[in-house]
């Protein structure tokens, strides 16, 4: 990459800017531009334990290209009731970590602490994981997202938002 | 005041809250008919706990609630599956703080007495502080097992109750159920490892139970996923379709699509229609294990739709249980019923019940909403009662129990209700429905 990098983190401000975009986004209800940050080959995964086999173990979301279209599609009906109205929300990202980068794409770590006002306030936390495609021409694309919720194991109230 | 003193005083009866065509509101809210349950349906009943393939080895345990009591389910070096109170039997230590694992022993971490996995009482630090008349007693200071614990083809239900009906007598026709389930795999068994999706309902559980059987409310509750995504598998409107709903005794209902399945005598159109060139090494084994006419039957028969009194729900090929915390809160646990050996099948299911289920799930994210919603609404007075008369005046007697050929009908909740009145009132279990 050309640009420069934060000295900190090592995470470069487009790839940063595109999180916090992201973020924004999934706490807004813009389902659809949510989606078209998404790459044609994606993951969105929320594992119910830190060292979940996908292939072995039930995950509470495993969403494929194809699935995230349908999840999205389902919000944008206007009759998925758990959320309509959409749950009003704002997260923080902190913490983020270059952890790993390869010819096209990135891997940065956030930890995240999300508010959930619905009947009453619902606080999410966790870390989150961006695998980012680099793509000169169309610019950064989520290829892979991985949420760990710090109360994966305990039972959680229902969760039809964008985490 | 204690806590103990503050908790109301249990209700003896509800002889006024359950009509043939209506409950009164207050079953899903008032903390004295909470607590009644709490007593008779979930202490002195048969309550589903665990499955066998969740302790496939020995020293493996996984631990569970029965109402409010925790409870350590092993199988101990004999191969026997006991359940036992999960406290220390010295001090009230809860012993054991992990799911899942597997140890022959538990160590209380208090004051170092242990148990072995069958409960037995093998170490006291310091011994000689108590008296002769003491240890003499020792093993009378086990780990409380169960009174309770039998097995149905695998499943593994206890009571906290001495005395009462038999397993077999409590699952009455609702043991048909299993076996349909069972009828899909090759092995007759079922692999629960997967791990169960914990998903928190602020809404009592019995309105849980009630909608996973409940015909009526797809149309509504869940047209975002048949206007988004996909037709539902059969048609949900009754007029369409020949799904009945059944009341099957004891409090047990399904919705039966197996009419429907068998009048398009196709397969697998409860498992996305795959074919069966995609499933090779499961339709071999099918056949190998019970015949090809045999297998096919099962493929168009598809799993069951039943909800088993008072807390286990065969959903397809899902399995669930409810844990009630209190009046308006309920945790719902869904594991995929995988079949041992069958990746083809339980890579599918994997991804097919996170699908469908869970706090995210396609379908039973809006039946957490609808049913926190449902609980709020309840919190107005009037009216008084909820009416669950639909198709009551074409409900049909037959051998299987009270059937409804339009799966909107009420059928499944009137069953329930009428069981759970009994239960309730201290009534003979079998005397019911």
């Amino acid at each position: 990459m050309s640009a420069p990098t934060t000295a900190a983190t090592g995470v470069d401000p487009v790839v940063l800017a595109f999180l916090h975009r992201e973020a924004r986004l999934a706490d807004e209800a813009r389902y659809s531009e949510w989606e078209q940050l998404w790459d044609d080959d994606a993951r969105y995964w929320v594992p119910m334990s830190e060292d979940a086999d996908p292939d072995r173990d039930l995950s509470y979301i495993y969403d494929n290209r194809r699935r995230l279209k349908s999840r999205v599609a389902q919000l944008n009906t206007g009759s998925r009731h758990s959320q309509t109205p959409p749950s009003k929300m704002r997260r923080l990202l902190s913490n983020t970590e270059l952890l790993a980068r390869d010819a096209d794409t990135v891997t940065v770590g956030s930890n995240f602490v999300l508010y959930e006002y619905r009947y009453g306030m619902t606080i999410w936390a966790g870390r989150v994981i961006h695998r980012i495609v680099l793509d000169p021409e169309r610019g950064p694309r989520l290829r892979e997202k991985t949420v760990h919720l710090v109360n994966a194991g305990d039972p959680l109230p229902t969760l039809a938002f964008l985490l | 005041m204690t806590e103990l003193q503050t908790r109301p005083a249990p209700r003896t009866g509800v002889r006024d809250l359950v009509r043939p065509d209506r409950v009164h509101g207050s079953v899903y809210t008032d903390p004295e008919v909470f607590e009644l349950e709490l007593q008779r349906i979930y202490a002195e009943g048969w309550v589903f706990v665990a499955h066998d393939s969740e302790v496939p080895e020995p020293g493996d345990y996984v631990t569970r609630r029965i109402g409010r009591d925790p409870v350590i389910v092993t199988r101990s070096r004999n191969g026997e599956v006991h359940v036992l109170a999960n406290r220390c039997a010295h001090r009230g230590n809860r012993l054991c703080n992990a799911e899942r694992g597997n140890s022959t022993t538990f160590r209380c971490p208090y004051h170092g007495w242990t148990f072995k996995n069958d409960g037995a009482l093998v170490g006291i630090p310091m011994r000689n502080g108590y008296s002769e008349e003491i240890l003499a007693k020792r093993s009378e200071l086990g780990l409380s097992p169960l009174p309770r614990v039998e097995r149905y083809r695998g499943f593994v239900f206890a009571s906290l109750a001495g005395e009462g009906i038999s397993l077999r007598e409590h699952l009455g026709a609702a043991t048909g159920a299993i076996d349909r389930l069972l009828a899909l795999s090759p092995s007759g068994t079922l692999d629960l490892r997967a791990g169960w999706m914990k998903h928190k309902h602020f809404s009592n559980w019995k309105m849980v139970i009630e909608n996973n059987v409940d015909g009526y409310h797809a149309l509504f509750t869940h047209q975002s996923v048949y206007e988004a995504v996909r037709e539902a598998k059969v048609s949900h409107v009754p007029s369409k379709v020949e799904v009945y709903v059944r009341d099957l005794g004891n409090g047990h209902s399904e919705i039966d699509y197996l009419p429907e399945y068998s009048r398009l005598d196709e397969e697998f159109v409860w498992f996305g229609r795959a074919p069966r060139t995609k499933l090779p090494h499961y339709v071999a084994a099918m056949e190998e294990a019970y015949g090809a006419e045999a297998t096919h039957r099962a493929f168009v028969v598809g799993p069951p739709h039943t909800m088993i009194f008072p807390n286990l729900f065969l959903a397809e090929m899902n399995i669930m249980y409810v844990e009630p915390i209190g009046p308006g809160e309920t945790v719902a646990y869904t594991t995929p019923a995988l079949i041992p050996g069958m990746s083809e099948m339980n890579s599918r299911m994997l991804r097919r019940t996170e699908g469908a289920m869970g706090p995210a799930g396609f379908l039973i994210a809006d039946d957490g909403e609808i049913g926190a919603r449902n609980q709020l609404g309840l919190a107005s007075r009037s009216p008084e009662w909820i009416l669950l008369a639909r198709g009551l005046h074409t409900d049909e007697r037959d051998e299987t129990g009270t059937v409804n050929h339009d799966k909107s009908s009420e059928t499944p909740q009137r069953g329930l209700w009428h069981h759970w009145a009994s239960v309730l009132n201290g009534q003979d279990e079998t005397a019911g429905a």
